[in-house]
């Protein structure tokens, strides 16, 4: 079997070689050589290892449409159904801070809360079990996500944190119960304070991109607000002083939640705009009308100053929220983006 | 971005320099750009700064944050791009508020404030964009068209020369040392510099003076140095972990070290020192803390892989940081001018978050096996024993002296140091400072009639312990420094190497070795200028410089 040079260059211009076997894929080619890129379902489906091959030929196995960006050029690829058929070189779209050397961590976490904080939405908070490695801390970057694994039960769900990296084991999700969802079902029907879950990560390129004081404009649907919360607490721990704005968006007002914590968010972060969207309100409803992505379109549109803004949620407002962003001239490199795709 | 201030720059191309989307250090060409307009703005304070003193109406916080801002500007030290815009918005802010002064005293004397044009001048532009556009007019390159490449290289002699006393006078100012005449030189130097100099001689006279200078911010430095810790005391130094938890301390800050060690004195966590923090085990009040319980891992540029490896929390004090692995990122801390975006700052000495992190990483697991090396021979310990020293020269027991010192780098033409040290012959002292010791400093050197064979005289910020050294030295012998059996040579990576290589050329100090590279903002004329007026010389190879050291010394 052909092996093929493989060179990654990441945004801010660091390069990794690895070499991949022409039937083997690049995510899994990397890994064997202890290069951990972000990556979720290893199946084409999430999006999370999406990249641009700039140089060679490749075939992409099936995958989810829906997992590759509108953006995507002609060399967008995800890295865990890539197959190279020469050597390839290849735009990462992270810097690479996002990248492990070594192996993804698994921990064992205990719940210690699980409480309702709208409809049909969760939010779950663990603690990680201190270890003779890790001590008892709990190290990831805002923005990125954990796996959630059910001990015994082939239940296994990726979650975004929603809480910043801490000393005392803490993770906080907010999660979507699914009608007959797997991870769903056995958190209505069977989790409770006390039980004990496997975690693996922290995974994942989604983050705050570094680069002077440019605004930061979040956009989240649904539990998609669970990043944006997770880089705005840390925008606050640092007390960061870009301008910054969340739209936050449901369908009915009554799905809107974690109030109380933007509201806590902004006492801190005082510069933060949180801007509530709903699709459908009812009459006495007093923020905006209209989809996160629409509130978006009608602000950027008296910009001065172009933001930079991060996207999350389902892919349909990933899309129609990057072709806003496109219409009003904000360039590709100034859009981050995490998709939440049914598992 | 242009940035050749370090010896590590891009030398891939016919021209010398970082050019591209990031340096060779991992600074992006942001950082790089912003950087550059901090200078611009730092020139402006100066330009004014200057004209107020001279009417006694001096700004001394204004010198206080000029300090601050060169220091993040020096290589490894500052590469938060955000931190860079919100230090060019207080930039003007200072300007403005100097120049108020100074119009205010010029008109109180009954004269007529100068209008000042260029960098006094300059508004920053209101949003990043705006200001990487101003950014590209104010690099070290500006002018290269017009002016030429010599010039450019003295420009950048005295402006890194200049950024490295910034740095020393910064770390004086700390811990409680400043002096009028200092903020005076580096405002003349930078009001120098806002002119766009192109005289010769007038900008080798200038970078000579900022020599002359930085001997005397040495002096600050090393008074701030003893007076706040005591004299440095040979000490031996635990190289190896014991069990426990663990903060680990790199840099140059000694008083960030001092009120950790304070805070952290009813707990059990254990503290370390990594690179030149290493010389703080010498300082009796800093070795007096019991927990203070050794040095682990070896010079700033093997950072990536021992702080990934140090199961504890890390502290990056002053300069010398990489960029952070992912596997140790939420668990380093950084302070004073030190910045990387993500990365949690502390700019208050309270290290509370720090010490929680502490509590909760791991620790070491076990003990182990001891293992020592010896530090602290600052000019006190060797100046005590230098009648010893003196007679064992006299008699022959000691044939030659080097100081085989400065930084280190990772660049593999830097073995030579080691080389060096250890081929020099048995009758021979190694007296080192700097990070560039971490090569050789577990070598057991034995010693000549008790004297140790490697004197570790500190950290690069203790140069002036070298120098007092030598002048002793010569004093004893009645002969100049040049005539005495000692050889420098000389490992450079960064701007503070660039402020002490022009204090040993101001004082006259002659064929100095310099290494592994020399500068790439000197340029070939420059160089012969440096060969023909002080015998700087290149490294060749140890075995044959030691020989010549040798050599030139019977001759």
């Amino acid at each position: 079997m052909n092996t093929h040079a493989i060179e990654l260059t990441t945004r801010d211009g660091e390069r990794l070689r690895f070499e991949c076997a022409a039937d083997r894929n690049l995510l899994e080619a990397a890994a064997d050589a202890h290069i951990i890129l972000p990556a979720q379902c290893g199946q084409g489906n999430c999006g999370t290892c999406y990249a641009d091959v700039s140089h060679g030929d490749f075939t992409l196995g099936k995958h989810n449409a829906a997992a590759l960006p509108d953006k995507a050029g002609q060399g967008g690829t995800l890295l865990c159904c890539t197959f190279p058929h020469s050597d390839l070189r290849i735009d990462l779209p992270f810097d690479r801070d996002r990248i492990l050397i070594g192996e993804i961590k698994v921990r064992n976490a205990d719940i210690i809360a699980i409480d309702s904080v709208g409809e049909n939405t969760l939010r779950l908070e663990l603690r990680l079990a201190p270890n003779e490695d890790d001590g008892s801390t709990a190290e990831f970057e805002p923005g990125q996500f954990m796996e959630l694994e059910v001990p015994g039960q082939d239940i296994k769900r990726a979650y975004s944190l929603a809480n910043i990296s801490n000393w005392d084991g803490r993770l906080e999700f907010l999660i979507r119960l699914q009608p007959g969802g797997l991870f769903s079902t056995w958190l209505r029907e069977q989790a409770a304070v006390g039980q004990t879950l496997i975690v693996h990560g922290p995974k994942g390129a989604f983050g705050l991109y570094e680069s002077g004081l440019r605004p930061r404009w979040f956009v989240a649907g649904g539990t998609g607000l669970a990043p944006m919360l997770s880089m705005l607490r840390r925008m606050a721990e640092f007390q960061e002083p870009h301008p910054a704005r969340l739209y936050f968006g449901a369908n009915r007002a009554e799905e809107l939640f974690c109030q109380a914590e933007l509201k806590a968010l902004q006492a801190e972060l005082p510069q933060l705009q949180v801007i509530l969207c709903v699709w459908k309100p009812e009459d006495n409803w007093q923020g905006f009308c209209g989809t996160p992505v629409d509130a978006l379109a009608q602000d950027l549109a008296d910009a001065s100053i172009l933001p930079d803004i991060y996207l999350c949620g389902p892919p349909a407002l990933i899309d129609a929220a990057e072709a806003a962003a496109r219409a009003k001239g904000v360039p590709d490199n100034q859009v981050l983006s995490e998709r939440f795709l049914p598992a | 971005m242009f940035c050749y201030q370090c010896e590590q720059t891009d030398r891939s191309n016919a021209d010398s320099g970082c050019a591209t989307a990031k340096g060779m250090c991992g600074k992006d060409a942001t950082t790089s750009d912003l950087q550059d307009l901090l200078i611009h703005g730092v020139k402006g304070i100066a330009q004014y700064a200057k004209r107020a003193r001279a009417l006694n109406a001096p700004d001394n916080a204004a010198d206080e944050f000029m300090l601050y801002a060169m220091f993040t500007t020096l290589t490894n030290v500052n590469f938060n791009a955000t931190r860079f815009v919100t230090l060019i918005q207080e930039a003007a802010q200072v300007r403005d508020r100097v120049k108020a002064s100074y119009i205010q005293a010029a008109l109180a004397a009954g004269a007529t404030p100068e209008q000042l044009t260029g960098a006094a001048a300059w508004q920053p532009a209101a949003d990043m964009d705006g200001m990487l556009k101003q950014a590209a007019h104010v690099g070290i390159n500006a002018g290269l068209d017009q002016v030429g490449p010599d010039i450019i290289g003295l420009r950048s002699l005295a402006l890194y020369g200049l950024k490295g006393v910034c740095a020393y006078a910064h770390h004086a100012y700390v811990l409680g040392k400043e002096s009028n005449a200092v903020y005076a030189g580096i405002e003349n130097a930078l009001d120098f510099l806002s002119n766009d100099p192109t005289d010769v001689e007038a900008l080798l006279a200038q970078s000579m003076a900022l020599g002359t200078l930085n001997l005397e911010v040495m002096a600050l430095l090393d008074e701030a140095n003893t007076g706040a810790f005591g004299a440095q005391q040979p000490t031996q130094v635990r190289v190896t972990p014991i069990k426990g938890k663990a903060i680990l301390v790199s840099g140059h800050d000694l008083g960030d070290l001092a009120a950790l060690l304070e805070q952290t004195k009813d707990t059990d966590i254990n503290i370390y020192t990594h690179g030149e923090m290493l010389p703080a085990h010498a300082y009796p009040k800093l070795k007096a803390y019991p927990h203070l319980v050794g040095n682990y891992g070896g010079a700033w540029q093997d950072q990536q892989k021992e702080f990934a490896e140090f199961p504890g929390a890390i502290l990056m004090t002053s300069n010398c940081i990489i960029e952070p692995q992912p596997q140790y990122r939420q668990r380093i801390f950084t302070a004073g001018p030190v910045g990387w975006p993500g990365v949690r700052h502390i700019s208050d000495k309270n290290f509370a978050p720090l010490i929680q992190a502490a509590n909760a990483l791991p620790g070491f697991k076990d003990d182990v096996d001891e293992k020592v090396i010896t530090v602290g021979f600052g000019r006190d310990a060797v100046l005590g024993v230098a009648d010893k020293v003196i007679d064992a020269v006299k008699s022959g027991a000691i044939r030659h002296f080097f100081l085989v010192g400065g930084c280190d780098g990772a660049a593999p033409g830097r073995n030579y140091y080691s080389d060096f040290a250890e081929q020099a012959p048995q009758d021979t002292v190694v007296m080192t400072l700097g990070c560039a010791k971490y090569r050789f400093n577990q070598h057991d050197f034995g010693d000549i009639g008790g004297i140790p064979r490697l004197l570790d005289l500190g950290q690069c910020n203790d140069s002036y312990s070298a120098i007092k050294i030598a002048t002793a030295l010569a004093g004893a012998f009645e002969c100049g420094v040049n005539e005495l059996p000692l050889s420098l040579v000389v490992s450079w990576f960064e701007q503070k190497a660039a402020a002490v290589l022009l204090t040993l050329l101001a004082l006259g100090i002659r064929n100095i070795r310099l290494g592994p590279t020399l500068p790439a903002f000197l340029t070939p004329n420059l160089i012969q200028v440096l060969v023909d007026k002080f015998g700087l010389l290149p490294i060749t190879t140890a075995e044959a410089d030691i020989e010549a050291s040798l050599t030139r010394q019977a001759a």
